[in-house]
């Protein structure tokens, strides 16, 4: 008991610390509040006591003392009080899930913070511009080439998709802004492979896609478009606008095209709702296979940039969710085949989060010494100051 | 100051982790503020493990697998014993991740 009341005093005060010394960043420069930090440590608190590591008494005691100012506290400790009985059979689902999910498998050192928490956080909003952005060219295309059934309101979303987001946002203007130049669609395309550029090789691609003219059914209206665009482009430069630019190509593409144009609809098809669609990731997986297979045999991507700025979001972000997939692969695969625990013994994960003094090994002999550690064994949070181990391989 | 993101995987890192992820898709919190957070949080239990614990463990096992990348050394052990002052815990098999303590210290 001594342990788990120390383990829950230390995790306590350690609740009480993040919450005070944050609480600058809350209230003041735009911050979210007081009322904000307050949920956020009762959430915390509240998860803690499931969990089983902070004993809801001590909770009590401690919390209220501390954070006299905060009223916060005190409802998470009315919901842990109730159900503090069942809180202990909730106690070891609770912890043993936590683990498995966690998202940082590495250790990492702090300078580089944000990394992995940023792509957390923004992968909700990247997708929502992806489909609104292909459904721009889908949405036309059948609007011309099929019946209007499928895209209700073509136009409504359209008119939608410059507030999506911000980030989209300043890439349009810098497109259109381009475009006011005569030479609209290429920058913009550069601008978006810039931000995933270091991670895979599908900018290269563009440039090699005039030369191969193959593969129009995946893109849909695109492949066909481009040389039709590029004319329009060229013709009428001073009144682009995407919207435009699509209405436009659309017009003249379609009645040359038509043949290859009513394969299109098919692969746009799955997208109906662009809304629908930002928040269904299968539809862009489904659609990412489609383009890693026009990539290894030709450059679709490029009909989509000239064509207009939206295909290329589009395609943008099909290269990053690859790239994001496939290189974080390497590091999920070795976690995977690290926590043998998580195959062999789903149940019940131990794990020791520390920092090591020494490691040292004489022959099959291993020794380490290690500090500041938090184990997780049995279900039970124990903290150390020092350890040492002793192991033979 | 330097810490590690390692007590993240630990109970109360997840908890926090799992707040902040809630409170930022509801739109309550800005993921610029909830990475502030996460880095205090990276701080804090830092500093409170070396100031208020002062508890000592023995490990022993069966080291089946060991490995140093980025100075960070992962270790496997099966049917470990864990022992400290007053109780003893025996785990078939347990996953210890160790940071390098002087990259603090630097």
């Amino acid at each position: 008991m001594a342990i788990s009341s120390m383990t829950s005093t230390v995790y306590v005060s350690v609740i009480e610390d993040v919450i005070n010394k944050v609480r600058d960043e809350f209230v003041n420069n735009g911050g979210p509040g007081e009322s904000v930090l307050n949920e956020l440590q009762g959430i915390w608190e509240m998860k803690m006591m499931q969990a089983g590591v902070v004993t809801g008494p001590i909770e009590r005691s401690t919390a209220p003392k501390q954070t006299s100012g905060a009223p916060a506290p005190t409802p998470p400790v009315h919901d842990l009080n109730v159900p503090y009985e069942g809180t202990e059979e909730y106690e070891t689902p609770t912890a043993e899930i936590l683990f498995p999910p966690t998202p940082l498998q590495t250790p990492i050192q702090t300078p580089l913070p944000g990394m992995g928490d940023n792509s957390m956080y923004n992968i909700p909003t990247g997708p929502t511009e992806y489909p609104a952005a292909q459904d721009g060219g889908g949405a036309t295309d059948m609007k011309s080439g099929r019946p209007p059934s499928y895209m209700p309101p073509p136009s409504p979303w359209m008119q939608q998709r410059p507030p999506l987001s911000v980030d989209v946002n300043v890439a349009y203007v810098e497109g259109r802004d381009e475009g006011d130049r005569g030479n609209p669609q290429q920058p913009l395309t550069q601008d978006f492979f810039m931000m995933s550029s270091g991670k895979r090789k599908r900018e290269d691609f563009p440039s090699q896609y005039h030369t191969s003219g193959y593969i129009p059914q995946q893109d849909g209206a695109g492949d066909p478009a481009p040389e039709v665009f590029e004319v329009e482009v060229s013709q009428g430069s001073n009144s682009i606008k995407g919207h435009d630019i699509l209405t436009k190509v659309n017009r003249e593409i379609f009645p040359q095209v038509t043949g290859s144009y009513v394969r299109i609809p098919q692969l746009d098809g799955p997208i109906p709702d662009p809304y629908d669609d930002v928040l269904s990731t299968p539809n862009i997986y489904n659609y990412q296979g489609v383009v890693n297979e026009d990539y290894n045999i030709v450059n679709t991507p490029a009909p989509n940039d000239i064509q207009a700025g939206t295909p290329a979001v589009g395609i943008q972000n099909d290269v990053g969710d690859d790239d994001d997939d496939e290189p974080p692969l390497n590091e999920n695969d070795d976690d995977e085949l690290d926590d043998v625990d998580q195959g062999e013994e789903l149940n019940t994960q131990h794990l020791v989060l520390a920092q090591f003094d020494k490691v040292t090994r004489t022959k099959s002999k291993w020794k380490c010494t290690l500090k500041d550690g938090i184990m997780h064994i049995n279900n039970k949070d124990i903290l150390f100051n020092k350890a040492t181990g002793e192991f033979e391989f | 100051m330097a810490t590690f993101e390692l007590y993240r995987r630990s109970t109360i890192g997840m908890c926090l982790t799992e707040t902040l992820d809630e409170m930022v898709q509801n739109g309550t919190l800005s993921p610029e503020l909830a990475i502030q957070v996460l880095v205090q949080f990276d701080k804090s239990m830092t500093e409170a493990l070396e100031s208020q614990v002062k508890s000592k463990v023995t490990i022993k096992g069966h080291l089946h697998t060991y490995r140093f990348c980025d100075n960070v050394w992962t270790f496997i052990l099966q049917d470990a014993v864990f022992k400290n002052e007053e109780c003893q815990e025996n785990v078939g098999r347990v996953k210890i991740v160790a940071c390098d303590s002087k990259l603090l210290t630097q």
